[in-house]
């Protein structure tokens, strides 16, 4: 499912787990977890912003015409 | 005359055969001139002569089709067929007008810009902004222009991951308001764009003028799906611009604010790496904190805790002393009181008396 999502959504999601570590939900219990899914989430979309192109497509439509 | 090989017709046959020869051989001619006699009869129907220096033509359009206001003196293109009518005059329907020439244009586009304006398209209330999220762009431009190259560019250059789905029209001439009409027809009813950029890179006012169409302007005004203008340069105005939603300076200026810059977007991450460290040691620095508080409180408590205990027992200790002593202070003086009264009976002692 995470290679669907855009770069935005893995953004807003990202900008979700860094929160969690200043909010009062905090707990060091969950924290080693969460630091390396967040990492890795960061890293990920490093390595998108890096690679990925946009798809530019011509429509098949002849707009002269009805 | 009986022998004559020429052809023979009724009055009605010849002019038919007249308008088949017309629209056979001019079925959508282009036609430069002056605007003169303009007028509208029965709120329906609109006449004018086009002329030049020499000749004069009679035009007719229906109110409706009239999509560029025009009046008396104005140099104008219109696109349309020559016809003869039922009365043997000669007349040519106009399909579509474009007024040529910087004061003409500018004339008609006040004029067009406060009709339309009186019903609201311009409305700033109306405006959207651009979506969150934006992943699925619609742009209707032609695919050959330098403004298209330059969106593209700058746009490649910014951001990925984008879906654009590209409508080719003409932007320029009397043909190209209806081709973008379809186009954004097209995107609003075949597609799941998220906004839809109308791009033109700069030119000359004529050049730009299609831009000015009545019918466009009204097609992005009530378009479904916001509509983002990249139009000429900076200084140029026109009804679309007036009527999208968001209106970018230039086709590069649109590329900019539809998407976001890379480059800060990787510093961004780089940084939010450094402070999720810094935000994670704090709160490991905090809940030791909290930790070392728990501890002294802790010890605090025990130490009261003893402290009340010793004197406690400090305090039984001295009250039994103190009853043991007074016990003692008791006997000792009661033995004294007996030693007292046995030595008054004492032998020697009564004797000795």
């Amino acid at each position: 499912m995470a290679e669907n999502k855009s770069i935005n959504q893995k953004i807003t999601e990202l900008d979700t787990a860094v929160n969690w570590f200043y909010s009062d939900d905090f707990s060091l219990d969950q924290a080693a977890e969460k630091y390396k899914s967040t990492i890795k989430l960061a890293k990920d979309i490093q390595k998108d912003l890096e690679t990925l192109k946009n798809k530019i497509e011509v429509i098949d439509k002849d707009f002269s015409k009805d | 005359m009986d022998t004559d090989t020429a052809p023979k017709f009724s009055v009605s046959e010849f002019l038919e055969v007249c308008n088949q020869t017309l629209e056979y051989s001019f079925s959508s001619v282009i036609i430069e001139g002056e605007v003169s006699s303009f007028k509208i009869n029965q709120g329906k129907w609109v006449f004018f002569d086009l002329k030049d220096d020499n000749s004069s033509v009679s035009c007719f359009i229906p109110l409706f089709q009239l999509r560029t206001p025009i009046e008396d003196g104005m140099k104008i293109l219109v696109r349309g067929t020559p016809k003869v009518t039922p009365w043997g005059r000669f007349s040519f329907t106009v399909r579509q007008i474009m007024p040529v020439g910087e004061g003409n244009i500018k004339k008609s586009f006040e004029l067009l810009k406060k009709k339309l304006a009186k019903e609201g398209l311009f409305d700033p209330l109306k405006k959207r902004s651009i979506p969150d999220n934006l992943t699925k762009i619609g742009v209707i431009s032609s695919t050959g222009a330098a403004g298209y190259a330059d969106f593209c560019k700058i746009i490649n250059a910014r951001w990925g991951g984008l879906e654009i789905q590209v409508c080719h029209t003409q932007v320029q001439g009397m043909i190209a308001p209806e081709q973008i009409i379809r186009a954004l027809k097209y995107l609003n009813e075949r597609t799941e764009v998220q906004i839809i950029a109308i791009i033109r890179g700069g030119g000359s006012a004529d050049d730009l003028a299609c831009f000015n169409d009545e019918l466009l302007t009204r097609e992005i005004a009530a378009s479904r799906i916001p509509v983002i203008t990249g139009i000429g340069h900076e200084v140029d105005e026109s009804l679309a611009d007036l009527a999208a939603d968001i209106c970018a300076s230039t086709p590069s200026n649109c590329a900019e604010m539809l998407s976001k810059d890379r480059r800060l977007e990787l510093k961004n991450i780089s940084d939010t790496i450094k402070h999720l460290k810094t935000a994670l040691y704090q709160q490991i620095d905090t809940e030791n904190s909290k930790l070392a508080h728990h501890i002294t409180s802790i010890n605090s408590t025990f130490r009261k805790q003893i402290d009340l205990y010793n004197y406690q027992t400090n305090e039984k200790i001295r009250a039994f002393r103190q009853k043991i002593d007074e016990q003692i202070h008791q006997t000792s003086s009661k033995l004294e009181s007996n030693i007292k009264i046995i030595e008054s009976f004492n032998p020697d002692l009564v004797l000795s008396r």
